[in-house]
C-alpha cells in the first residue's frame, strides 16, 4: 500500500517537475513568469484526445501534443512577451500571459465543454501490469515514468552540452552581454518558449493517459502547483523544479495514504511558504546576481 | 576594402529628454587604432552602444563597411566582423572560461579549428589556461578582463570596440591589458577605443576624439593631440578628477 502511494507519488512528481522545467526554463531566460504556462499544459490533454480519437498512436500523438503546444508557447511569447524587453514589463507581460491562460481555457470550455472528456485508450493499457515487492506496477505506470525520466535527462543534455543549450544559458545569464557575443537573443527567447511548452503539452497528455479524462480546470489547479514547486526548487534552477516536483509528489501521494485526503492539495502552497521562510531563494537558489535583481 | 571600415555620420541618440549623442562624426579606417577620449557623461558608452545598434539613433546614421547599420540586431553586427567589449566587459559570469570562449568562436566561421585557436589564446594568457573550467564570474576584475581580450583573439574580429579596458584595473592589469591591445593594433586589427585615461588612449591609438557633451571638440592625430594645451581644458569640461 504504502510502496503503491511512493509509485503514485513519484509519477504525480515527475508530471509537476516537467511543467515545472517550463516554468523555470522561461523564467531563467526572460526573468518573467509565463501564467499562460499551466494553460498550454491543460490544453495539452485534449489536443492529445484528439490525436487518439483521430486513430494515432500514442507515440504519435505525443509529437503531435509536443509539436501543437510548442506552437501555443510561439504564440504566447508573441502575444505576451515580445514587446517587454528588460525589466520594465515585467509584471506587464506576466499579467498578459495571465490573460492569455484565462482565455485558453475559455476556448477550450466553449469547445469541448466544461466537463471532463474521456480519452479513448484500450483499457488494457492502464489495467495490465505486474507486482514488484508488494507494488502493483501498470505498464502505463511505468511508461509514463519512464518517457518523463528520458525527458528530463534529454532537456539536462540539452541545455548542457549542445550549442543551443549554450546559446540559452547565455541569455539567461545576460541578454545584452550574449547579443554582443552573436547570439540571437530573440530566436533563443523563442526556442526556449517552444521546449518549455512542448514539455507542458506532453505532462497534460501523459495525466489525461493516467487519469483518464481531460479537464479544463486542471491548469489552475494541477498546473499552478508547478509554479509554486519552482519556488520551492528555487527560480530558474533546473535541478530545483525536477526535485522539488518529486518531493511534492511523494508528499502527497504519502499524504493521501495517511488520509490527509484533501489537505494534500494544499500541502504544496504550505511547503512553499515554509522553504520561502527559511531560504527565500529556495531549496538550490543561489543569493546571487539573479535575486539581486529580481 | 572600403577606405572606411566605420563611418559615424552626425549621430544623435537620446535617451528621453536626455541628449546624449548631439551630432557626432567620427570615423574609423582599416587597420587604424582610433581612441574617444572625454570625462563622465561625455556619450562615449553611448556612441559605442549605437554603433552595435544596442541603442537606436534618433538622426545621422552609422556605416560599417560603406553599409548601414539599419535595424540589424548586435547580434548580426557581431556576426558581421564587430566585437564590442562593453563597459563592465560583458563577460557571461555564470558560464566557464571555456564556454565564454566557445561563444565568441562560433560567432563568425573561423580560419583556425577551436582547438589551436584556444592553443594560441592560452599561450597568450597563462591564466585562463589554469582556470579554463572556472566560471568566469568568480574570476578577479583583472581575469576577467582578460577572458574579455581574449575574444578578440579566438576569432579575430574585423573592428574592436572597446569601452574602457583599463576601468578598475590595478596599474599592473593596465600595463598587461594595453600589452596584449598593441598586439591586435599591431597585427592590423582595426580599433575604437574608449578612454578616460588621456595619457594611455593618446599613447595607444594612431587617431583621437575628444568628446565633450555628445559633440566631438577636436579630433587629430594622437601625437599633435597629445602636445595641445587646449585639450585638457576641453577635456576636463566638467569634471575635474578625470586629471
Ligand atoms: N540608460 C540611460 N538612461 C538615461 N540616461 C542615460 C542612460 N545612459 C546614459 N545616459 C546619460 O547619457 C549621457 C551619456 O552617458 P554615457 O554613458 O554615454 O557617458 P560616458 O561618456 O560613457 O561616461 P562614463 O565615462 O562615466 O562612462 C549621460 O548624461 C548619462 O547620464
Ligand atoms: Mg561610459
Amino acid at each position: 500500500m504504502v510502496g503503491d502511494q511512493i509509485i503514485n507519488g513519484i509519477i504525480l512528481g515527475s508530471m509537476y517537475a516537467l511543467i515545472a522545467l517550463g516554468y523555470t526554463l522561461v523564467f531563467g531566460v526572460l526573468d518573467k513568469l509565463n501564467f499562460a504556462h499551466s494553460e498550454v499544459f491543460m490544453a495539452g490533454g485534449y489536443v492529445g484526445l484528439s490525436w487518439i480519437a483521430l486513430g494515432a498512436p500514442v507515440w504519435l500523438a505525443i509529437i503531435g501534443v509536443a509539436a501543437v503546444a510548442g506552437i501555443m508557447g510561439l504564440a504566447v511569447e508573441l502575444i505576451s512577451f515580445r514587446k517587454f524587453k528588460g525589466s520594465d514589463g515585467q509584471i506587464t507581460a506576466s499579467l498578459s500571459s495571465l490573460a492569455v491562460g484565462i482565455v485558453m481555457i475559455d476556448l477550450v470550455q466553449k469547445y469541448w465543454g466544461s466537463e471532463p472528456i474521456a480519452i479513448s485508450l484500450p483499457v488494457a493499457l492502464r489495467t495490465a501490469g505486474f507486482t514488484l515487492g508488494g507494488m502493483t506496477l501498470t505498464w502505463l505506470k511505468v511508461g509514463i515514468l519512464g518517457f518523463t525520466l528520458i525527458l528530463m535527462i534529454g532537456l539536462q543534455v540539452l541545455v548542457q552540452k549542445t550549442a543551443l543549450g549554450r546559446n540559452i544559458r547565455a541569455v539567461a545569464d545576460n541578454p545584452a552581454s550574449a547579443s554582443l557575443l552573436g547570439v540571437d537573443v530573440k530566436r533563443v527567447n523563442q526556442q526556449t518558449f517552444f521546449i518549455a511548452s512542448a514539455l507542458a503539452g506532453i505532462a497534460g497528455l501523459l495525466l489525461t493517459m493516467r487519469t483518464g479524462f481531460a479537464s479544463s480546470d486542471i491548469g489552475l489547479g494541477f498546473g499552478l502547483k508547478a509554479l509554486a514547486i519552482m519556488g520551492i526548487g528555487g527560480m530558474g534552477d533546473l535541478r530545483g523544479a525536477v526535485i522539488g516536483g518529486l518531493v511534492v509528489g511523494l508528499c502527497e501521494g504519502l499524504g493521501f495514504q495517511f488520509g490527509f485526503g484533501r489537505l494534500a492539495d494544499i500541502m504544496v502552497w504550505v511547503l512553499m511558504i515554509f522553504v520561502l521562510v527559511v531560504r527565500p531563494a529556495g531549496l538550490f537558489g543561489n543569493a546571487t546576481a539573479r535575486d539581486v535583481r529580481a | 576594402m572600403p577606405e572606411t571600415l566605420l563611418q559615424v555620420q552626425d549621430l544623435a541618440v537620446s535617451y528621453g529628454p536626455i541628449q546624449a549623442l548631439r551630432g557626432c562624426s567620427i570615423e574609423v579606417r582599416p587597420r587604424e587604432a582610433v581612441a574617444v577620449i572625454g570625462a563622465n557623461g561625455a556619450g562615449k558608452t553611448t556612441l559605442l552602444k549605437a554603433l552595435s545598434n544596442l541603442v537606436p539613433a534618433k538622426s545621422g546614421q552609422v556605416l560599417f563597411r560603406g553599409e548601414p547599420l539599419g535595424t540589424r540586431g548586435p547580434h548580426r553586427l557581431a556576426r558581421d566582423g564587430m566585437l564590442h567589449i562593453p563597459e563592465g566587459r560583458g563577460v557571461l559570469g555564470t558560464m566557464s572560461v571555456l564556454e565564454n570562449l566557445r561563444l565568441s568562436y562560433d560567432i563568425r566561421p573561423a580560419k583556425l579549428s577551436f582547438a589551436v585557436a584556444l592553443e594560441e589564446v592560452f599561450a597568450c594568457f597563462p591564466r585562463l589556461s589554469e582556470r579554463r573550467t572556472q566560471k568566469a564570474g568568480s574570476m578577479s576584475g583583472g581575469e576577467q578582463q582578460m577572458l574579455a581580450l581574449a575574444r578578440a583573439l579566438i576569432n579575430p574580429p574585423d573592428v574592436l570596440l572597446l569601452d574602457e579596458p583599463s576601468l578598475g584595473l590595478s596599474p599592473r592589469m593596465v600595463k598587461e591589458a594595453y600589452r596584449i591591445l598593441r598586439m591586435f593594433r599591431d597585427r592590423g586589427m582595426a580599433i575604437l577605443l574608449i578612454e578616460q585615461n588621456v595619457h594611455i588612449a593618446l599613447g595607444f591609438a594612431h587617431r583621437g576624439y575628444v568628446l565633450r557633451q555628445g559633440q566631438v571638440m577636436m579630433q587629430g592625430a594622437c601625437s599633435d593631440l597629445g602636445s595641445d594645451p587646449d585639450i585638457l581644458k576641453h577635456y576636463l569640461g566638467t569634471s575635474v578628477e578625470a586629471a
